[in-house]
């Protein structure tokens, strides 16, 4: 290097000025000016859920009114969780993050996994915010290494949707079954009285969540998807379970579609597993009254639906930020106004105490049952929500198990698969 | 044009058996075309409460225009439109001006290299737009411009299609007319406009159909570049009428998506009676 001319040093210079402007043409992403420096606007990417983004204007303009000096951006992050989280892998490459994101169940653990969101532990320390009035298994849900990556914003459960004019024309009393046992004594008086055109019993399909509402029928015989990070389907009591879900569709007990709410509310089902973020749409179509009801099993209710999470690749400054807006969205107030809008769970324990909300419940006795549920809810298993590609692929051998394939050869190979995804794609990172 | 075809060929060999299945083929496809364009219509003229309902109903009763007026109103949809219109637009010109410009030279000017450019062009066409929207979104970003029309329409303007299809048009156009134009002392851009252009018209008006169509219909890179209604199309706008955790109020969304499509099937029975006149013309020339 030592006879390194000075032509030669800028020649070679020259070369790798082009090299780094066609890199940066190519868009290589990696751009450190766009996600540092404080001040602007806090960006929130949302996907409203639940068709709440006057909702959502309407607590941001509280949060300013509150926070001179901040003001918040809304933005349509897209039609659903995925969206968010493609348009957010999309920024993550490109640059220009935003400072919130809303983070579903499913999406937000391959982001924390990655380092991509922040762990809100410290930024709310700092900040002199207390997480104890969450409600402590939705809070939970968000924990990995022992940190908290998100803060719960829009979570659901699934509800037990009945017919009242059906059940009491089936002799039933006014109230959901308690365990599944007790609704496959039901079954056959349902389908007596719905006649053979009808079904007792609806569900969502493989490729729509039957494998987030399967999991209360794990759980409710003991069995479960996983433990920590060990697949546990092919767990004598998971295939019992299996087998109790092939039996009922071999019965013609049950039946799958891609949106039970809608077969529910033309009156074709006696009873439907939905999310509570359902409720409203429900009311709103069906033309007979119904009921709701806890998920059969005590203690047996997943909890499900998004966070609101911030992106690691922020400033500080950003963070601080960031972190003081979620905690607004999120406080008893604010979950208070959002849940009532659209049937979402309210996620603070106090909320139960607050005026507006305990009027609210009067009025409204089916959205009561679905918050008095949240006490019984349990977070979900690993296979499903943090596993990669992990609710399709149960999803899958759900489909197949009703279709009448063997149980425990397929919840065997499902266990296969989910362990392979798990050792190397997770543990690893771990 | 299709029935021309068809009564002079069916006089000559038609058998009662055949025409019967011309006849119910020609049904079943109608039906299957129809029968959900109908179900959008009635759909979104219903009340709430009679969507879903058994035995279904097949036409609105009460009928009402509520939906119409909350898609309108719920959502800020002129603005939605208005951007939906602009994107269409300059998309569709740019694709158009590109792909006319580049089949000619790609067809009928000699230059060297002029199967290696055509060939890249072609390779083009095989890369499927989802690959490259990471690396188009970080050049965008980069460059300051999402948020903007050119951001959403610049990487878009690339036309492989338009570039191969009008240039197979070109080749098939008979070489003696081109030539002879040429020794009429027909300059290069002279000989595009009134030799091959006008010879041309049913490909053009095909190839600006479907540019149009898909252009307005565009939704992965407009959603990722536009953050609100001040750039985003109304197939994103659309969206924001559907609930994602089910219980979908399906009016709003029909009356939406028939708005949606207006516009284009207005443009399309325009379009075709162009396309059939072209297609006309071109037989009786040759």
């Amino acid at each position: 290097m030592n006879d390194l001319t000075r032509r030669g040093f800028l020649g070679l210079a020259g070369a790798a000025g082009v090299a780094a402007g066609l890199a940066a043409c190519a868009g290589s992403g990696s751009s450190p000016t766009s996600s540092a420096g404080g001040g602007g606007p806090i960006q929130f990417w949302s996907n409203h859920p639940g068709t709440s983004k006057d909702t959502e204007t309407k607590i941001i303009e509280a949060f300013q009114k509150a926070n001179p000096g901040f003001t918040v951006s809304l933005i349509d992050g897209g039609k659903n969780y995925e969206e968010v989280a493609q348009k957010f892998n999309a920024a993550l490459a490109g640059g220009q993050l935003p400072d919130v994101i809303v983070a579903s169940d499913v999406t937000w653990f391959n982001f924390a996994l990655n380092k991509q969101l922040a762990p809100l532990d410290d930024l709310l320390a700092a900040a002199g915010l207390k997480t104890d009035d969450y409600v402590d298994a939705l809070y939970n849900d968000y924990t990995f290494n022992g940190k908290h990556y998100a803060l719960p914003f829009a979570r659901s459960t699934p509800l037990f949707y009945y017919n009242k004019a059906i059940w009491s024309a089936a002799g039933l009393p006014d109230r959901g079954p308690a365990t599944w046992a007790e609704f496959k004594e039901w079954a056959p008086k349902l389908a007596a009285v719905v006649g053979a055109d009808k079904v007792p019993l609806q569900m969502a399909d493989g490729s729509n969540y039957l494998d987030w509402y399967f999991q209360n029928m794990a759980w409710s015989m003991g069995g479960q998807l996983s433990k920590e990070w060990t697949a546990t389907a092919s767990d004598p009591k998971t295939v019992a379970a299996g087998t109790f879900l092939q039996e009922l569709a071999k019965n013609k007990w049950v039946k799958f579609s891609k949106s039970p709410d809608a077969e529910f509310s033309a009156g074709i089902a006696a009873c439907a597993l939905q999310s509570t973020g359902t409720l409203g749409g429900i009311t709103k179509n069906a033309k007979f009254d119904f009921g709701t009801a806890f998920l059969p099993g005590d203690g047996a209710c997943p909890t499900g639906g998004a966070g609101v999470a911030i992106p690691a690749g922020l400033s500080d400054e950003r963070k601080k930020n960031a972190v003081k807006f979620i905690e607004y969205l999120t406080n008893v107030e604010s979950t208070v106004t959002f849940t009532q809008a659209t049937g979402y769970m309210p996620v603070r324990k106090s909320a139960l105490n607050n005026d507006a909300e305990k009027a609210f419940l009067e009025k409204n006795p089916r959205a009561k049952v679905a918050v008095q549920q949240l006490a019984k809810t349990r977070s979900q298993d690993n296979a499903r929500v943090l596993v990669p590609g992990g609710g399709a692929r149960i999803g899958k051998a759900l489909d197949q198990i009703v279709q009448g394939q063997d149980v425990a050869t397929v919840f065997a190979a499902l266990d296969k698969e989910t362990q392979a995804a798990i050792d190397s794609q997770i543990k690893p990172k771990l | 044009m299709s029935t021309h075809l068809q009564v002079s060929q069916g006089d000559r060999h038609r058998t009662p058996l055949m025409s019967v299945a011309g006849y119910a083929a020609m049904i079943v496809v109608v039906l299957v075309i129809a029968v959900p364009l109908f179900w959008i219509l009635i759909t979104s003229f219903k009340e709430r409460q009679d969507i879903y309902v058994r035995p279904a109903q097949y036409w609105p009763s009460p009928a009402t225009t509520d939906n119409y007026r909350d898609t309108v109103t719920s959502i800020p949809f002129p603005a939605y439109f208005r951007n939906s219109l602009i994107i269409t637009a300059l998309l569709a010109a740019a694709k158009i001006t590109l792909g006319v410009l580049s089949a000619y030279a790609l067809s009928l000017l000699r230059f060297p290299g002029r199967n290696l450019v055509f060939l890249v062009v072609i390779a083009a066409l095989m890369v499927p737009n989802q690959i490259t929207v990471i690396s188009n979104y970080a050049l965008i970003a980069q460059l300051g411009w999402r948020n903007t029309f050119q951001g959403i329409v610049i990487p878009l303007a690339g036309v492989a299609f338009g570039t191969f299809l009008m240039r197979n048009q070109f080749l098939s156009l008979p070489g003696e007319i081109i030539e002879a134009a040429r020794l009429d002392g027909a300059g290069p851009m002279k000989l595009l406009w009134r030799v091959v252009m006008p010879m041309s018209w049913p490909t053009l008006v095909a190839f600006s159909l479907i540019t149009v169509v898909n252009e307005w219909n565009e939704y992965l890179w407009p959603f990722l570049m536009s953050d609100n209604e001040k750039t985003a199309p109304l197939q994103v706008g659309l969206t924001l009428l559907q609930n994602n955790e089910g219980g979908n109020n399906w009016g709003p969304v029909m009356a939406g998506t028939v708005l949606t499509v207006l516009p284009i099937l207005i443009l399309f029975l325009f379009l075709q009676r162009q396309m059939i006149k072209g297609l006309t013309a071109g037989a009786v020339k040759s």
